[in-house]
């Protein structure tokens, strides 16, 4: 088997598929224990540790503890469930699109939203 | 036999629900969203409908990757917001038409669509949304419904053929069931919009207005469409529009289309309503 990534056929556009499921479970299944109220509590008072408890390797920790969002997704992380991080670490979706889009946030805002701003 | 009265579209944007719940809906940014489905609100409260049949997905809510149903239907008797990471919603729990649940599941067995069957589940922003716009927030839910979900996210995801077939399934379901009650179904989901990669923050306003008229004009070009064709069309998240095909599946031919709405964008997506009855027999308002 080819062990390079396929590549997407729609451009910038990562679908969920067997590989970022396989790649991501440890991130996702992270992210989805934050849907417990003791669980956001454990984040919040030691992250770290937090990540540990589901075996994130050093680069995903990385990617989780510097909220870098495009990075996650690389990872195989998946929106729906690294958003929950945002219940613990307040940050608008708007600005996580922005951040994988590469853009500044107003930019974002007005050139793929069509916001007036 | 049981009735179907009309068909709904609408999207399921969880910030409207944040929005709801933050008092934003007369703000600038949130009116001429809310406002564009008092018509649907009002159609609603004329025709009464007893059960609604709500088609949509989960958000790793429910459920997680380590069992991804392709479709699960709900036989509960009340279905409870769930937790998506924020602490539930404080908003009333469905209550289930738990025998018209069991009746769908032999209909679907019977011709060859096998569902996951939930006795008991939390349910996510994918019903909530499309309840609080269509039924607003009463203290005790109105009608009882019947939650179908489909996984969206999780690839392979199902071709837009096969839930539009599910549909036809669910129309016999509900014509062959055994009481006087009136259905809707409610299609959920989309329009454009996507959440990941470095396209995040694609909408797509002319194609989301094509879509809310060809699914009421040719519903059968959206069926033929592909997974991927979805995905490029209306963005990674925006595939979850094939989800609306159940419910124009489960509708005659020719409908007839009473409203409609569409606002771009609602966080990050472009948000569209939709209601429409069959053309052949359309469904008079119900005295109050």
């Amino acid at each position: 088997m080819d062990e390079k990534p396929e590549q997407d056929r729609i451009p910038d556009t990562p679908l969920f598929d067997r590989k970022r499921s396989l790649d991501g479970y440890r991130i996702n299944k992270m992210a989805m224990g934050l849907s417990k109220p003791e669980n956001r509590e454990a984040f919040r008072q030691d992250e770290s540790a937090y990540l540990d408890r589901f075996g994130l390797t050093p680069e995903e920790k990385e990617a989780v503890m510097t909220r870098n969002w495009r990075e996650m997704v690389r990872l195989g992380g998946n929106l729906f469930f690294i958003l929950k991080i945002s219940a613990v670490d307040p940050v608008r979706i708007t600005e996580i699109g922005a951040h994988q889009a590469g853009m500044e946030h107003d930019d974002f805002l007005r050139n793929r939203l069509g916001k007036k701003v | 036999m049981a009735k179907l009265i009309g068909g709904l579209g609408t999207s399921h944007v969880p910030s409207i629900g944040a929005a709801i719940d933050k008092g934003l809906r007369d703000t600038p940014d949130w009116k001429p969203f809310f406002d564009g489905y008092i018509p649907g609100q009002d159609w609603v409260k004329e025709h009464k409908p007893d059960v609604a049949v709500v088609i949509f997905n989960d958000h790793g809510n429910s459920f997680f990757l380590d069992k991804v149903p392709t479709f699960a239907v709900g036989c509960a008797e009340e279905y409870r917001p769930v937790d998506e990471g924020w602490g539930p919603r404080a908003i009333p729990p469905f209550r289930g038409a738990v025998d018209f649940s069991w009746h769908f599941i032999d209909t679907l067995i019977e011709n060859r669509f096998d569902p996951m069957i939930c006795q008991e589940i939390e349910v996510d922003h994918g019903i909530q949304v499309p309840m609080e716009l269509f039924w607003g927030r009463p203290a005790e839910w109105p009608v009882r419904v019947v939650p179908i979900f489909v996984n969206v996210i999780q690839y392979p995801i199902p071709l837009p053929s096969r839930c539009y077939e599910m549909g036809r399934v669910l129309r016999r379901a509900i014509e062959n069931y055994p009481t006087d009650e009136r259905f809707v179904v409610l299609g959920t989901g989309g329009l454009s919009h996507q959440l990941q990669g470095a396209r995040a923050g694609f909408v797509n306003p002319e194609a989301d207005r094509a879509f809310l008229n060809d699914i009421a004009t040719d519903p059968d070009k959206l069926a033929r469409m592909s997974r991927e064709q979805y995905v490029e069309m209306f963005g990674s998240e925006g595939a979850e529009l094939m989800m609306w095909l159940v419910m124009r599946g489960a509708m005659d031919r020719d409908v007839v289309v009473r409203h409609k709405h569409y606002f771009v964008p609602a966080s990050m997506t472009g948000a569209g309503m939709i209601v429409m009855e069959n053309e052949k027999t359309p469904s008079p308002a119900v005295a109050a």
